[in-house]
């Protein structure tokens, strides 16, 4: 009983000591932590942002940011229990609705970075930079073309000898943005994928197998040969996985890069953020493109994760130096940098945040804009 | 019949258990053997001091550890057990001392259903009590949550103990005139002691091992944090997150970070091993002294 006892007391005191270490650091010198959760395929991104604004800030203000995937984050986000959300989908129209009933504001959409979704192969003997076109993408998606010696593949790779392999799709088991992006850029290009498929974090697949998360579908392509996939270019480039390149709209081949990526974005952005790049029109952008988007509510004291005003203050100067002095770290880090259109968007967007009605969007990017972050 | 027959057939057996136990036991050490052999690398300084931060310094060869994961990890399941020990135990006491009383049936078919429960389920409740209504998700949760895991385990356990104590020891001190509850906690209870330890070490070490119900709970944290009333880290959620990394750094890490958990539930259940040793040994002086009073 004296060691239970010991045990108990001993755990209770941690409990305290510690609780009043945490208490005193916010009180003297205005620590924050600011909690966001999402899009895995940013999380790269995001904690090296957390980094970074950690030195700008002198130490006191710490993002953690947690990648639990778009699903999870969107999820969160409307469950009200992390200040940020991050998603390569953005919110549906029923849930752009939910928040409007149960905050009386809008749900922002602010595009942070650019994900781009690239075809991965395994095909013993050949190389990055076979060439796809759309035709030949939802072809092997749809279950049409079933062999990687098809006329259709090998017209537009001419002196390549492509071997007489069926092709195998992969695809991700889990709900992605990764998959929302290529799906979305499939049932744009093809009406057969549109009626039949359609686009989503999840999609009922007419072929292939699943892989959990953008590590499954690369494990999966570099164990058996044949195989076609799409992964995160990040992730293909990081992992030494083939990929190929993609015929865009303008019939140019686009190689599939940071730039490219960037290009596909440079379009107008609507007011909630929400817009679907894939398949752009940009001569010399890459198709199957995506925006990145933090989710905030307007009315930022409706969100029960954000405690203060103070603590929102933090979230609004946080999310402004992403789009701004963050986007320099971006492409070192193998992420796209937001185009013009796109970054006067999102801070149109954090400029319109609200606390209780108060404009302190506004009130913080003057502040930062005078005194600096 | 004879006699070599019997041997060679005694011996036969003895050589199919020792097969048995080494087909068990082999994997087992080829498991430890492949952590120890990926994660040694990674065990250094910066291990337990440096914060993770982001895969960039990793990457960069920055110091980057997963001081966050260890000393949350502690602090988590520590939290956990001292939220679970007075129900558990009292759970415990009641299922066995008081077996007459019209609720024990009920509970223990609770408890043993409890103890099947996957542990995602407590990290549901414990979000669905804690999380959604302080706000988000907090160090404190996650310690509810390894609690809501550990109470049925020691339940269980103290009350299979307290019934293999000798019946005698109740008889003897009620005799003398103590109350009920007098004789359970100075009498029964200490004598039970070391079992009841080793119960309490075995909940403590199965909750240091479970990433599922931190999820919901804990949430993960790459910096370190101390303050409960915010998300912390917890070293077999940091594994999951590390091992679907695509940074072949932050898979040595994640081996690393095996190495130091299981040597966390190894200790913990050499403990345990330790306590019942010495259980064993005063069960034996009971009887002989039972044998002398006969």
């Amino acid at each position: 009983m004296r060691n239970i006892k010991a045990t108990l007391i001993g755990s209770l005191m941690a409990l305290v000591l510690f609780q009043s270490c945490g208490g005193e650091a916010e009180d003297t010198s205005k620590e924050y932590q600011l909690l966001g959760a999402g899009a895995t395929f940013v999380a790269p991104l995001l904690t090296a942002w957390a980094d970074a604004y950690r030195d700008v800030t002198k130490g006191k203000i710490t993002v953690n940011y947690q990648s639990i995937g778009s699903g999870g984050g969107v999820r969160q986000f409307l469950e009200k229990t992390i200040m940020f959300g991050a998603s390569e989908a953005y919110l549906k129209d029923d849930q752009m609705e939910k928040v409007k009933t149960e905050t009386g504001g809008i749900a922002f959409n602010i595009p942070l970075t650019l994900g781009d979704v690239v075809p991965t192969y395994n095909l013993p003997g050949i190389g990055q930079g076979l060439v796809f076109s759309a035709e030949t993408l939802s072809g092997a998606f749809l279950g049409e073309i079933k062999r990687w010696n098809d006329p259709k593949i090998a017209a537009l790779n001419p002196g390549v000898q492509l071997p007489d392999l069926p092709i195998n799709i992969v695809h991700r088991s889990d709900g992605s943005g990764t998959t929302n992006v290529w799906t979305h850029y499939l049932s744009s290009v093809s009406a057969t994928w549109k009626e039949k498929v359609g686009f989503g974090t999840s999609v009922n697949w007419p072929t292939g197998v699943g892989g959990n998360g953008n590590e499954g579908v690369a494990g999966v392509v570099m164990n058996t040969p044949g195989a076609l996939g799409y992964n995160s270019l990040v992730y293909a480039k990081l992992n030494n996985i083939a990929y190929g390149k993609v015929i865009n709209k303008s019939g140019n081949t686009i190689d599939p890069s940071l730039q490219a990526t960037s290009q596909a974005a440079a379009v107008a952005i609507p007011e909630d953020g929400r817009i679907m790049v894939t398949n752009t029109s940009a001569p010399n952008g890459y198709p199957v493109a995506g925006f990145v988007w933090g989710l905030v509510y307007e009315n930022m004291e409706k969100n029960t994760a954000i405690p203060t005003k103070d603590a929102a203050e933090q979230v609004v100067k946080f999310l402004y130096w992403v789009v701004t002095d963050g986007q320099d770290l971006n492409e070192s880090l193998n992420f796209a940098r937001l185009p013009k259109e796109a970054q006067e968007r999102a801070v149109t967007m954090i400029s319109s945040l609200k606390w209780e009605g108060e404009n302190i969007g506004q009130k913080v990017i003057e502040k930062v804009k005078s005194r600096g972050f | 019949m004879n006699l070599a027959y019997r041997y060679t057939r005694d011996r036969i057996l003895h050589l199919l258990f020792i097969f048995l136990t080494s087909l068990v036991v082999l994997p087992l050490l080829v498991i430890f053997g492949f952590i120890v052999w990926n994660g040694l690398s990674s065990i250094n300084l910066d291990f337990f001091t440096q914060e993770l931060g982001s895969p960039a310094r990793a990457v960069q060869g920055l110091p980057t550890g997963l001081v966050a994961a260890v000393l949350g990890t502690v602090i988590i399941d520590l939290l956990g057990l001292a939220l679970a020990l007075p129900f558990g135990l009292a759970t415990g006491i009641m299922l066995a001392e008081y077996s007459d009383n019209p609720l024990a049936g009920p509970i223990r078919i609770l408890v043993s259903t409890l103890n099947g429960m996957p542990a995602i389920l407590m990290g549901l409740m414990a979000y669905a009590l804690i999380v959604k209504n302080t706000g988000g998700f907090s160090g404190i949760s996650g310690a509810f949550a390894l609690g809501f895991l550990m109470i049925p385990i020691i339940a269980r356990t103290t009350e299979s103990v307290l019934r293999i104590t000798p019946w005698q020891l109740r008889e003897v001190a009620m005799s003398l005139g103590l109350p009920r509850w007098r004789a359970i906690m100075n009498i029964v209870l200490p004598a039970a002691r070391p079992a009841v330890i080793t119960g309490v070490l075995i909940a403590f070490a199965r909750a240091a091992g479970e990433a599922a119900p931190m999820l919901l709970t804990a949430f993960g944290n790459n910096y370190l944090n101390l303050d409960l009333t915010k998300p912390m880290d917890t070293l077999p959620q940091r594994l999951y997150s590390l091992a679907i990394s695509p940074y072949k750094q932050w898979h040595i890490l994640g081996w690393g970070g095996a190495i130091i958990l299981l040597l966390f539930v190894v200790v913990t259940f050499a403990a345990a091993r330790g306590a019942a040793r010495s259980l064993e040994k005063r069960t034996e002086a009971l009887k002989f002294d039972e044998d002398k009073n006969v």
